[in-house]
């Protein structure tokens, strides 16, 4: 496996060029996705950082693929601003990886995930073509949206080298909450009482404890009116969805990281909507899960990943491996679709990029 | 048309829905963009997803261009019929086939009226967000393809991010389904749904959409501040955006556009440079905190009036006047071009002062009103189509505009899409090498470049301009132009 660095988008470009397979890698945090890399040359883009343009006051930001998310999340929160899909941090992620995976936290749950955020992006593909998708503005039409394409893309259609996102003014304060149910089914009823009222929520998340499940709930905003929010909640949640306990949180980063808790095997995330998880719930007792995002991405530490793709598949659900020894890091039902056949042959015929 | 394409699709269509005569055919002849307007070869109203398929893979058999046509409101051109080729007109299926409120989604077919999902959520607390002017009327295919906003869409996004999944059929003929009903679609795969929202029609046809639907909020606090000079309501609106604020929406009238509101409406408005409209919106308790935080800030801008809507009666007035702001002007002139072009919200006051200078170079009338929060203007070139030449003046002030907003580091459109329109200005905002890979791409899935010829890229047979006035249901009040 051999690898290089570019330092600049012509590096990249011509190392696209001089190979028969190119396979782009950031920080190396998410490890199940380069087990399979089918002997490619190795782009490493953890050259490609830095913060190229931040205007507050325009609601956005372009930076180098290679950025770690840290250190974006620390210029944004100088200036009181966030990325509202949340991206997960891990220890070194990269902002190209997080778009590369579509990784988005639990805060995702308030304005969206990955795909709303981004705006447009540099790319160098399978050709070695560099170009410009999507703009740099917070609104746009012009052309075909390729930008969104890339969220999920796992690098194999172009390579991303630098980009812009629609940043958000974040809240001063926050207030957690976790709501105890006896079953499931109880748990899954509580959501859909939020869903359907006017409380907005920063972060939804749920997950299975000893003696049942529980809902962890976050409300953002100021200072002297969180209080009372929290307490309205609180009041409209015992009313509606009559939990047998409630109990307010230290707010912390590490309560909403949906992964925190999930050491150990692999770690594979699914998106699905909160009514398939009744069923694909009774296959896993053996996982340890959190089901984030209101109940639409689940997020599952197991030892035993093939009978947890062999229930993705009966599902016919997809699952994603960061980490952990697998073959390959997609699982369960395969993605392959037309429209995305037509784009590879359009950006990278030759399947160069892997 | 090519007799033999004719005798398949009477196979498909009966004679009711299968529109051949000049006379039947003159309805579908012009969409929002009046300015243009084409024969069809023919009209098909599908009733249902098999027939707009069957139709699909006849054109590409045939090797016939087809365009998808709802309402017929995109102010680009962009359900303008092909000369000679077939429109598949898609107001028939208008079902929304499952509303699922404890999920928040909706289910819908590409002929439903935008405005009807958020009626049928309405029952449940939910709402449909992105809100085009024309919402009653426009269908959610239209919206689909040409990635529709609204005055709402700094904080919660245009259409593409409210669709979470899609069953479409490609140009070829090929039907294929995308994305799922999480908000996360299918989790992992390059955004397909993404790729296809604003795709002007250019990829195929959507059959079923699944859309996101969101709460209502709890409260609304909607203000109305009047200024005495226009830069500074687009200072107020860097200040609002400064202290952190995220309102639901922020609009800019400028006094020609006040006054054709107040002539057409009679929303009440402030005799006033500039009017700036902002709008908080979510729960009550933060809305009130937000509200206060909001009149310090309109107070310190140096608005000389400043209003407060106190009921749901007088937030409607506000918004009237803005709303029906497009149509008034029509009003005043003759004819008018919408324009759509963006610039970062920083640059709004040099945007103004140049369209100040090129209205005086030109010797016509604009009138400005734009989403400010996220800097879309919508710029309104007044001219008299009677008089020789007025409307290649206008049409060279509108290319003008949209040159400043390139230079600005803004795009060409914001929300009305390139369309007919604006297909010549695409090498304004795009290199060569990138407009030959969006081309490549739209040639892998429709090696017959069928789907919506003519549209979107460069060059190309394009029907002459002419003078058609204002579009009926415009003139009508019932659509209007942003």
């Amino acid at each position: 496996m051999s690898g290089s660095a570019p330092r600049s988008v012509a590096e990249l470009q011509a190392i696209v060029r001089d190979n028969e397979r190119v396979h782009a890698v950031g920080n190396g945090s998410k490890a199940a996705l380069h087990h399979n890399s089918r002997g490619a040359a190795i782009a490493d883009l953890s050259g490609l950082t830095g913060i190229i343009e931040y205007q507050p006051s325009e609601y956005t930001v372009t930076v180098g693929a290679g950025t770690p998310l840290r250190d974006l999340a620390a210029a944004l929160s100088q200036q009181g601003q966030y990325l509202p899909c949340d991206p997960l941090m891990g220890a070194s992620a990269t902002i190209g990886g997080t778009v590369a995976c579509n990784l988005a936290g639990s805060r995702r749950f308030r304005y969206g995930g990955v795909r709303d955020f981004i705006l447009g992006a540099e790319v160098v593909d399978g050709l070695g073509r560099a170009f410009r998708v999507g703009g740099k503005v917070v609104k746009n039409a012009a052309g075909f949206d390729l930008s969104k394409f890339l969220v999920g893309s796992l690098g194999r259609y172009a390579i991303m080298t630098e980009l812009t996102f629609k940043v958000f003014p974040d809240a001063p304060s926050f207030g957690s909450l976790r709501f105890d149910y006896g079953t499931l089914d109880e748990a899954l009823r509580a959501i859909y009482f939020i869903n359907q009222s006017a409380f907005e929520l920063d972060a939804l998340d749920m997950m299975p404890v000893s003696d049942g499940w529980s809902l962890l709930a976050r409300l953002a905003g100021y200072d002297e009116t969180l209080p009372q929010r929290v307490e309205r909640f609180s009041a409209a949640m015992t009313r509606e969805t009559a939990p047998f306990n409630i109990t307010e949180l230290a707010d912390s980063l590490a309560l909403w990281d949906p992964v925190a808790d999930l050491a150990g095997g692999c770690l594979v995330k699914v998106a699905l909507s909160p009514k398939r998880i009744p069923a694909f719930d009774a296959k896993l007792a053996g996982a340890r899960r959190r089901y984030s995002v209101g109940g639409n991405v689940a997020w599952l530490a197991t030892d035993e990943v093939d009978a947890l793709d062999a229930a993705l598949q009966e599902l016919a659900l997809t699952g994603l491996c960061l980490r952990g020894a697998v073959e390959s890091a997609l699982i369960g039902a395969p993605i392959d679709n037309v429209l995305a056949q037509r784009v590879k042959q359009a950006l990278d015929p030759q399947d160069k990029l892997v | 048309m090519n007799r033999a394409f004719l005798a398949a699709l009477e196979d498909i269509f009966p004679a009711d829905r299968l529109l051949t005569r000049d006379v039947e055919l003159l309805p579908y002849e012009s969409d929002a963009l009046t300015a243009f307007s084409a024969k069809p070869g023919a009209v098909v109203l599908p009733v249902n997803e098999a027939e707009i398929v069957d139709a699909v893979r006849l054109c590409h058999e045939h090797a016939v261009p087809f365009v998808a046509r709802g309402s017929g409101t995109s102010l680009s051109g962009g359900s303008l019929p092909i000369p000679e080729g077939l429109t598949i007109g898609l107001n028939r299926l208008n079902r929304i086939k499952r509303l699922d409120p404890q999920q928040r989604i909706a289910v819908v077919e590409p002929g439903v009226i935008n405005l009807s999902i958020s009626e049928a959520a309405q029952p449940y607390g939910l709402y449909y967000a992105p809100d085009p002017s024309s919402q009653s009327i426009c269908t959610i295919g239209g919206n689909i393809a040409f990635n529709s906003g609204g005055a709402h869409c700094l904080k919660y996004g245009m259409t593409s991010n409210h669709a979470l999944g899609m069953k479409v059929v490609l140009a070829d003929g090929t039907v294929t389904q995308f994305g799922s009903e999480s908000v996360e679609g299918v989790g992992i795969g390059p955004d397909l749904v993404g790729l296809f929202v604003g795709s002007e029609g250019l990829f195929g046809i959507a059959l079923e959409i699944t859309l996101r639907l969101m709460p209502q909020p709890e409260a609304y606090r909607t203000v109305l501040a009047a200024y005495d000079d226009l830069g500074r309501a687009g200072d107020a609106v860097s200040m609002v955006v400064a202290s952190g604020l995220l309102p639901g929406a922020m609009e800019i009238m400028d006094r020609l556009a006040i006054e054709a509101a107040e002539a057409s409406v009679k929303a009440g408005y402030p005799d006033a440079e500039a009017l700036l409209i902002v709008e908080l919106e979510g729960e009550s308790i933060q809305v009130n905190t937000e509200f206060e935080r909001l009149q310090g800030i309109i107070e310190q801008s140096g608005a000389f009036e400043l209003r407060v809507a106190n009921s749901e009666a007088e937030r409607a007035r506000i918004w009237k006047g803005r709303k029906g702001a497009f149509s008034a002007v029509g009003r005043l002139s003759p004819d008018y071009i919408v324009q759509d072009g963006v610039v970062p919200r920083s640059r709004l006051g040099e945007a103004l002062l140049a369209i100040g200078a090129l209205k005086e170079k030109y010797g016509l009338d604009v009138a400005n009103v734009f989403h400010a929060g996220d800097g879309n203007l919508h710029p309104l070139i007044l001219y008299d189509g009677r008089e020789a030449g007025a409307l290649e003046k206008a049409e060279a002030l509108a290319g003008e505009i949209l040159a400043l907003c390139v230079n600005l580091g803004g795009s060409i459109t914001g929300e009305h899409g390139i369309g007919m329109e604006k297909r010549d200005y695409l090498p304004a905002m795009f290199s060569e090498e990138e407009i030959d890979i969006m081309q490549a791409l739209r040639r892998s899935i429709d090696p017959k470049e069928i789907a919506n010829r003519g549209k979107m890229f460069p060059g190309g047979e394009a029907p002459a301009l002419q003078l058609q006035g204002m579009h009926p249901l415009e003139k009508a009040g019932v659509i209007s132009r942003e």
